[in-house]
């Protein structure tokens, strides 16, 4: 709990800053679009951060999003598949990088970093080449199937306000993944393996069985969320769908208490970092004042000026207790 | 004792924050403390020609006395998504749009046009409910290009045409208005010449069109092709803005430069130059400036309920310009001038 401290503040501090400078912030059709945007990254951040308590990294989410977001309407429009057998492929498709990306680096002894980044080239190309950079779209149709990414369900007592579908799923995902991290034994030789490999595999873990397992749920997780965001959007250009999602997925499971040196992280703390992201880009376009073009640079400011705050409260904290705890 | 000081701390931080936010909402006001009608321009991406564009948007804003904000997503089609909703959110009074993808965005452009006032620009999205489209006519541009043609070739002769694309409507109606111009044929935006088998006309042949799906290399490998399988062509005609210099380089390589002419669309750099060295006849240009100064003009007229600036067709026509060796140095300098800082 006291780990998310700091990311949760950053997330208050932003919304009332933001809330207090445009009064469209607390309408219920932003807080609908808010919600429904940091859970579809928030899918991705869960991958990212298992991979990353694993001490693992996997630069390959965006281009996966990108390859499941094209596949799954050039199934359904151009080769007139049913929606059952192209949603199963595309997952299975994504699930089977997963494990590709798992292999490699357990059993071949490859570098994370060098594997995901290949599959980060490989699947876009992939994409491209498929449609030959063609667009991809649903072209108005398959619209129960796109329920589950731009669908709300009504809220009883409130007529303005829906709960986005997406909000449905990613609550499932994080409970799933909050279980399966800290009530089971996998869970446990994760964090085990992500603190200290050796160790683990002394105490006789299964440690590549472990980490090739956290890369599928890695990519199976971005093969959905890029499945949801297409859905959403209703087509996709396989030149830029997807790009740099990777960089937003670990920057929200980092914020949000995962250490790049693994054996730490929470899921609540992940899913407040993926809301952190994308606070900012609606505070940036919802306030006049702050050009776009500078869109990335105030993110970066603001989450470096959130950390440095949260780093130096943290250690004078301490310094005050320490000082307390010699006077006293 | 701890928790009190940190919370002080904490609350002077909070008011901080608070004031700043306060002091940047006030911003949202016009001087005389009445409120302005607030516009959005929003592009398909980053790119030299929006930034003309935004001139145009900012130069209008001023002149109607209106708040214009221009947006470029620089992610594709989902940041396009947020813009747009982010801006609907905002109560915005206007927002004009290219749409990425219009055949697919038909549900987001109804929701955005359900909420404010919506027209597009550059590409239209007819099955929407946008108010009109402003852009230009790329049939009747492509019969701008096809007179450049004629003039280039007088007595007649073979052309050959390279395009990005013909998938999208925009490049399609392009190639066709050439190829309508050359063979003397009725003014039918609707017609359509598969680009497999060669077009003869009374004077003017078009020996084929060949695409790229926007890979230079394969644009430049196009019209090496091209010579060496016609080397009794006349004219190379390049109809995406990067096709008329791979023309030239293809050319040069050849030493065919300045023998065979090369007719281009759009304002590349190589293609300007080509023109004052007279390796290139001329080219067609759009006008991006106009097609923000007359997007922000007539969403601040609607703003106002003034519906007089929309025509019956739901289209105004921002035509396209030729540019030849007469007009090339000035034009040349405007466009400098334009896209020079901000």
């Amino acid at each position: 709990m006291k780990k998310i401290l700091g990311i949760l503040g950053l997330l208050i501090a932003i919304c009332v800053f933001t809330s207090v400078a445009s009064p469209y912030f607390l309408t219920a059709f932003n807080i609908e679009n808010l919600l429904r945007r940091s859970a579809l990254f928030g899918i991705l951040s869960i991958g990212a951060g298992i991979v990353i308590m694993g001490r693992g990294i996997d630069l390959s989410i965006g281009s996966v999003v990108c390859l499941t977001g094209i596949v799954t309407p050039w199934l359904l429009t151009e080769h007139g598949w049913s929606v059952g057998p192209a949603v199963v492929v595309v997952l299975g498709l994504a699930l089977t990088l997963g494990v590709a990306h798992g292999l490699l680096i357990t059993r071949l002894g490859l570098q994370p970093f060098l594997v995901t980044l290949c599959g980060l080239l490989l699947y876009r190309g992939i994409a491209r080449g498929l449609t030959a950079d063609q667009t991809q779209g649903f072209r108005g149709e398959f619209a129960a199937l796109r329920h589950l990414g731009n669908g709300r369900i009504p809220v009883p007592g409130s007529d303005s306000f829906a709960l986005p579908v997406p909000c449905l799923i990613v609550g499932i995902l994080a409970v799933g993944a909050a279980v399966l991290l800290h009530r089971t034994v996998y869970g446990r030789h994760l964090l085990a393996v992500g603190s200290n490999e050796e160790a683990a595999r002394y105490s006789g873990i299964d440690t590549r069985r472990v980490t090739t397992v956290s890369y599928a749920l890695c990519s199976l997780l971005a093969g959905l969320g890029g499945l949801l965001f297409v859905l959403d959007v209703g087509s996709a250009q396989p030149v830029d769908f997807g790009n740099f999602y990777e960089l937003y997925a670990i920057a929200a499971a980092v914020l949000g208490g995962c250490s790049l040196r693994g054996g730490v992280g929470t899921i609540t703390g992940i899913l407040i970092g993926a809301a952190v992201m994308q606070v900012l880009r609606n505070m940036i376009t919802l306030t006049d004042w702050i050009p776009d073009t500078v869109e990335y640079a105030v993110i970066g400011a603001v989450i470096l000026a959130g950390v440095v705050v949260d780093e130096l409260v943290k250690r004078w904290a301490a310094a005050r207790a320490r000082n307390l705890a010699d006077t006293g | 004792m701890r928790t009190t000081e940190s919370s002080r701390v904490r609350r002077f931080a909070i008011a901080a924050l608070l004031v700043l936010a306060w002091a940047c909402s006030a911003s949202e006001q016009g001087a005389d403390g009445k409120t302005v009608p607030r516009l959005a321009f929003v592009t398909n991406g980053v790119a030299s020609f929006w930034v003309i564009a935004e001139k145009g948007a900012r130069a209008a804003g001023k002149a109607t006395g209106t708040k214009v904000s221009v947006h470029m997503p620089a992610e594709g089609i989902a940041d396009q998504k947020r813009i747009l909703e982010d801006l609907v959110t905002r109560r915005i009074d206007g927002i004009a749009v290219s749409p990425i993808d219009p055949a697919n965005q038909t549900e987001l452009l109804n929701a955005t046009a359900a909420r404010t006032n919506l027209i597009t620009h550059d590409s239209d999205a007819p099955d929407s409910k946008r108010v009109c489209y402003i852009g230009m006519d790329n049939y009747a541009a492509g019969r701008s290009c096809g007179q450049l043609v004629k003039e280039a070739l007088p007595d007649g002769g073979q052309v050959f045409l390279f395009i990005g694309r013909l998938e999208q409507d925009n490049a399609r109606r392009r190639r066709q208005g050439v190829i309508d111009e050359l063979l003397a044929r009725s003014h039918d935006p609707a017609r359509y010449d598969p680009p497999g088998q060669p077009l003869v006309g009374e004077s003017y042949t078009i020996l084929g069109t060949l695409t790229d799906q926007f890979d230079r290399a394969v644009g430049k490998a196009n019209a090496e092709d091209a010579l060496s399988k016609h080397p009794e062509v006349d004219a190379l005609v390049g109809l995406f803005a990067y096709n008329p210099p791979l023309c030239l380089a293809a050319l040069e390589q050849a030493g065919k430069l300045g023998e065979i002419v090369v007719i281009g669309f759009d304002e590349a750099d190589e293609t300007l130059r080509g023109i004052q060295d007279g390796t290139v006849y001329g080219t067609v240009v759009q006008d991006p400036y106009q097609y923000g100064y007359r997007s922000i003009a007539v969403l601040a007229a609607l703003a106002r309920g003034d519906r007089t600036l929309l025509p019956a067709s739901g289209f105004i026509d921002i035509p396209a310009r030729q540019i030849r060796a007469a007009e090339v140095d000035a034009f040349w300098a405007d466009l400098r001038a334009k896209t020079d800082g901000r």
